[in-house]
């Protein structure tokens, strides 16, 4: 909510990962904040990758600052972040198409940005990896996991508001208020209902990836991006345990990670001219590449079910012209607008990766401070557990999961759905419901989401539609992608005060978006899937005639209109 | 094994072929590999809804209305119109009974609150004669209490308004109680299990009291898993009448419709392979020999004739592969682009093309491989495509009537 008539301390324009990690930064710094998010937290890039906590080996070679941040990142998150992150390993395997000369250069270069390389026997890969291509001639082992950005950037919004920052999703940034050489705030138009409004901050923070070169073109100033397009396939199960890489330089769909239940494989890269970033598909071509080249990492991927493509665009700052974006850098770009364009109270903090969030942050709230002219208590985000990965007090936890269970005396262990929401939360998840039977019903039978997660999801975590709903629990992630969970949920919507037609044409739309993903992978069991969704929905629920309906306010007509970039669609 | 006919797929078109012929004298036998579409049925089974975008009102009156190569029009009208006028028959006979008729659809409420038209509907759920009157003032949405399949807040907009008053009302009973106590139990055809007689009569207790100041209860399809003597008992019990509205989910109603035409079916004297997959076939010349299944290994299914009625995709009557689409057991000619960019379109809501995909076949459904017509073999049901059951609500009523017409050319 907006805070009417406050002047704010900063204001942050962007809900991904960077700028949900900058919000909670300068609210741990006693600052006063808004952050403000065009659509959904996560709805950019930073829901549209890998889920890959890179150790910085990829880049080791090429990018060896990049490399640098990435490896101390990783290790920072891993204790601040530990709900969010699963410590695999990962492998950089060679092929015998491969040169094998390169590991010796990987190796080398890995040392000197700080990251574990050691060489393995492919012996050994074979048996720590079982998914591996046999065939490897190399291998590799570096500290690399997997990461949820869905759930980081999560944690990092509610520490914020836990820390009096004030959230606005679904206003985008139409214009800034500029008296002179200055800017004093933004003005805001809700995507719902098309109402305008007024936002004043001493200091306007742009954390828009990619859409951040728009919003400086908004304040008048030019920040050259290079939208470097990444397709990725999600297959419905997890064949590998380690993240697997090729050792050489960085390439089409060379990185397989495993996540939850699922595996990834990504990526390409393409520039996309940038009045197109809004309106990323998967074609056919990429499909093949992804599926051909993640074949030759593990050749079972090659009858594993396809679950959907996605496509993400990469934030690159640049000057230069490489068509592929491949060789810029992913390092950190944190510009004062003061100093560079004579333009005062605006920052602009892009480039980077999801791996370096906090890190970006960190500049930017120091940068913040700085311009402000308060005293900086300094930065603790890298000491400072996220909320849900405080450490678990055993005695409390003991006392509490007693009391959890009292109604089923007989149950010792968590509930597999309890065990899943406390992956999916961490503490945080002590906030669930699970007192009776009817908080415990399942929704989502593939991601184990009760009616008291979707509750807490709802009453705390900005869930305003399935869509946000998916992002926050993993509704309708699973294998049947909504099927028999997306109507529970848009139920469950209804009855916490959604109109009831407002609720029924985001299901509508939840279900289309659903197939946006899945069509560029449509055959095998996927079509399958669809043609029984299809029946479900449209001939069973008769759903066609609410698409017909004009969308009222409440409807997000305006994520209709915008993310059909979700013809593409994200991590999951 | 030797038979008269052998059908491939046990779904709403096979059973209907297989009582056709069964009824007829014939030794038949059916293989089916498992779940239909019945599994997902909406109580009602539709003939025409919507051509062009539009609701159809009068089928019948469409007929001229309809492509060329959909099923109907291939049918020929003069079959077809007979054909329509034997559905109903042959349902009630197998026990399931319907309301409803061809030259008028009635309107259908579905589970998320749409009125659809609909041709022939279990005679116990909720369906009206137009789609701007109901017959009441007010009625009571009764749940089961915590069951998250059904959505009164989703039907009672709709209700209300065109003028029904609504409340919103849920009943349960020691044993869902204790049902709930799972979190995965309280699906529908668990709770329809639980239902037994005696269950029946606790819950007309508290549902009585419920009916007494409204017109109607309105409640979700939980009722009556194998037969509807459980649902002839509620009806009995309760004072008011009780219209049902299907679960989005698993449907009671679907499963019922399939245990009643299994069973009918047998009763006829046909042979039912619940859980066996026909692979392969044995050609000689333009003539099956014999088909092969999972279960029977290398024992020849021998027949004069053959019905392949094994749906579409979700059947695996057709497979997609990357490139593109088979037949996977006789390796018929399917009328499909290979380039898989073009089965589908970006909206899901648009009439997507691989809905009408199906086998190439001639004027009495025979269909070919490598352009060679298949002389004892009929493709019935959705496996015929020509047709978008989706967009023109006709799945139901391309199932039977093709299955009845082919049924009629093999006893011809």
């Amino acid at each position: 909510m907006l805070t009417k008539g406050k002047e704010y301390d900063v204001i942050i324009i962007g809900g991904g990962a960077t700028g949900a990690g900058t919000a909670r930064d300068c609210a741990l710094r006693g600052l006063s904040v808004l952050l403000v998010e065009r659509y959904d937290f996560t709805a950019g890039a930073t829901g549209r990758n890998h889920g890959l906590l890179h150790s910085g080996a990829r880049y080791a070679v090429t990018d060896r600052e990049s490399a640098t941040e990435c490896i101390k990142e990783n290790m920072i998150l891993r204790r601040v972040a530990r709900h969010c992150v699963e410590e695999t390993g990962g492998l950089f395997i060679t092929l015998p198409e491969d040169d094998l000369g390169y590991q010796k250069l990987f190796v080398e270069s890995c040392e000197a940005a700080g990251i574990r390389a050691e060489v393995i026997d492919p012996e050994l890969a074979r048996r720590l990896e079982p998914s591996v291509n046999p065939t490897l001639t190399g291998a590799v082992k570096v500290p690399d996991g997997a990461i949820d950005p869905f759930r980081l950037t999560t944690a990092n919004v509610v520490d914020a508001t836990m820390h009096g920052a004030d959230v606005l999703t679904y206003h985008e940034v139409t214009g800034l208020i500029r008296n002179g050489d200055r800017i004093q705030g933004v003005c805001l138009t809700d995507v719902r209902t098309g109402a305008r409004s007024e936002a004043r901050g001493r200091l306007v923070i742009n954390a828009g990836g990619i859409w951040g070169a728009g919003i400086a073109a908004k304040a008048g100033v030019t920040v050259n991006m290079f939208p470097a397009k990444g397709s990725l396939l999600i297959f419905g199960h997890r064949i590998n345990n380690l993240v697997i890489n090729r050792c050489r330089k960085p390439a089409n769909a060379d990185i397989l990670v495993p996540g939850d239940t699922i595996c990834l494989i990504g990526t390409t890269s393409d520039r996309v001219p940038y009045d197109q970033i809004d309106h990323m598909t998967v074609t056919p071509e990429e499909v093949d590449i992804l599926m051909s080249e993640g074949a030759k990492l593990a050749p079972s991927l090659a009858h594993t079910r396809i679950l959907r493509a996605y496509a993400g665009v990469r934030p690159l700052v640049t000057s230069d012209d490489d068509p592929s974006g491949r060789s810029i850098s992913r390092g950190i770009v944190c510009l004062d607008h003061a100093t560079r364009d004579g333009l005062e109270g605006f920052i602009t903090i892009t480039g980077g990766k999801l791996m370096t969030y906090r890190l970006m942050a960190e500049w930017a709230t120091d940068l913040a401070m700085r311009k402000l002219g308060e005293s900086d208590p300094g930065c603790v985000t890298a000491d400072k557990p996220l909320p849900g990965s405080e450490p678990a007090e055993v005695k409390k936890e003991k006392k509490r999961l007693k009391g959890w269970n009292r109604r089923k005396s007989h149950v010792i262990e968590l509930s597999t759905e309890q065990l899943a929401a406390e992956g999916r939360h961490g503490t945080m998840s002590r906030k669930i419901d699970t007192r009776d039977a009817a908080s415990e019903a399942l929704v989502c039978e593939c991601e184990q989401v009760s009616v008291g997660e979707v509750n807490y999801a709802i009453d705390e975590l900005h869930v305003h539609n399935l869509l946000n709903l998916r992002r926050r629990t993993r509704l309708g992630m699973g294998t049947c992608q909504g099927q028999l969970c997306a109507c529970r949920g848009a139920g469950l919507l209804a009855k916490a005060g959604a109109c009831a037609d407002a609720a029924l044409a985001d299901l509508g739309w939840f279900i289309n978006e659903r197939w946006k993903g899945m069509s560029p992978v449509a055959w095998g069991e996927t079509i399958k899937e669809v043609q029984l969704m299809s029946w479900l929905y449209e001939g069973v629920g008769g759903l066609t005639e609410g698409r017909r309906q004009k969308m009222d306010a409440m409807a997000d007509k305006g994520e209709q209109d915008a993310e059909p970039a979700a013809k593409t669609e994200e991590k999951e | 094994m030797k038979f008269d006919t052998i059908i491939i797929g046990g779904g709403l078109s096979g059973m209907t072929a297989g009582i056709t012929l069964a009824r007829a004298g014939q030794r038949v036998a059916v293989f089916s590999t498992g779940q239909s579409a019945l599994q997902f049925s909406s109580g009602s089974m539709e003939l025409l809804g919507q051509l062009d975008g539009q609701n159809v009102e009068r089928p019948t009156e469409a007929y001229d209305s309809l492509p060329a190569g959909h099923p109907y029009r291939r049918i020929g009208k003069a079959k077809w119109l007979d054909l329509l006028g034997r559905v109903q028959p042959m349902l009630s006979e197998a026990g399931i009974n319907t309301i409803g008729d061809s030259s008028r659809n009635r309107w259908r409420l579905t589970p998320l609150g749409k009125l659809k038209p609909a041709w022939l509907t279990l005679d116990d759920f909720a369906t009206f004669t137009s789609p701007g009157k109901l017959p009441w003032r007010s009625v009571a949405l009764v749940n089961i209490t915590d069951f998250i399949d059904f959505y009164p807040q989703f039907l009672a907009p709709t209700l209300e308004r065109r003028g029904v008053k609504c409340r919103q009302e849920s009943v349960t009973i020691p044993r869902l109680e204790k049902l709930r106590q799972s979190s995965t139990e309280m699906r529908a055809p668990t709770v329809a299990r639980l239902l037994d007689d005696d269950a029946i009569r606790q819950i007309a207790g508290r549902l009585n009291v419920i009916a007494r100041d409204v017109d109607a209860l309105i409640m979700p399809a939980v009722v009556g898993l194998r037969d509807d003597h459980q649902l002839t008992l509620l009806r009995r019990l309760i004072v008011k009448p009780v219209y049902f509205v299907t679960t989005m989910s698993a449907s009671v109603p679907g499963i019922r419709i399939q245990m009643q035409l299994d069973a009918y079916f047998k009763k006829l004297g046909g042979t039912l392979f619940p859980g066996d997959t026909i692979v392969r076939a044995e050609m000689c010349g333009d003539r099956i020999q014999a088909v092969y299944s999972v279960n029977h290994g290398d024992e020849p299914l021998e027949a004069e004739n053959y019905v392949l009625a094994s749906g579409s995709f979700f059947g695996n009557g057709l497979v997609a592969l990357t490139d593109r689409i088979v037949e996977p057991v006789f390796g018929l000619d399917v009328d499909a682009p290979g380039a898989r960019a073009e089965w589908y379109k970006p909206d899901l809501y648009d009439a997507q093309p691989f809905m009408s995909y199906g086998v190439r076949s001639d004027d009495s459904f025979r269909p070919s491989a490598s352009g060679k017509t298949i002389l004892n073999l009929y493709a019935v049901g959705s496996i015929l495509g020509g047709c978008n059951p989706i967009k023109e609500g006709c799945g139901a009523g391309v199932a039977m009537l093709t299955a009845m017409a082919a049924a009629d050319r093999i006893l011809e």
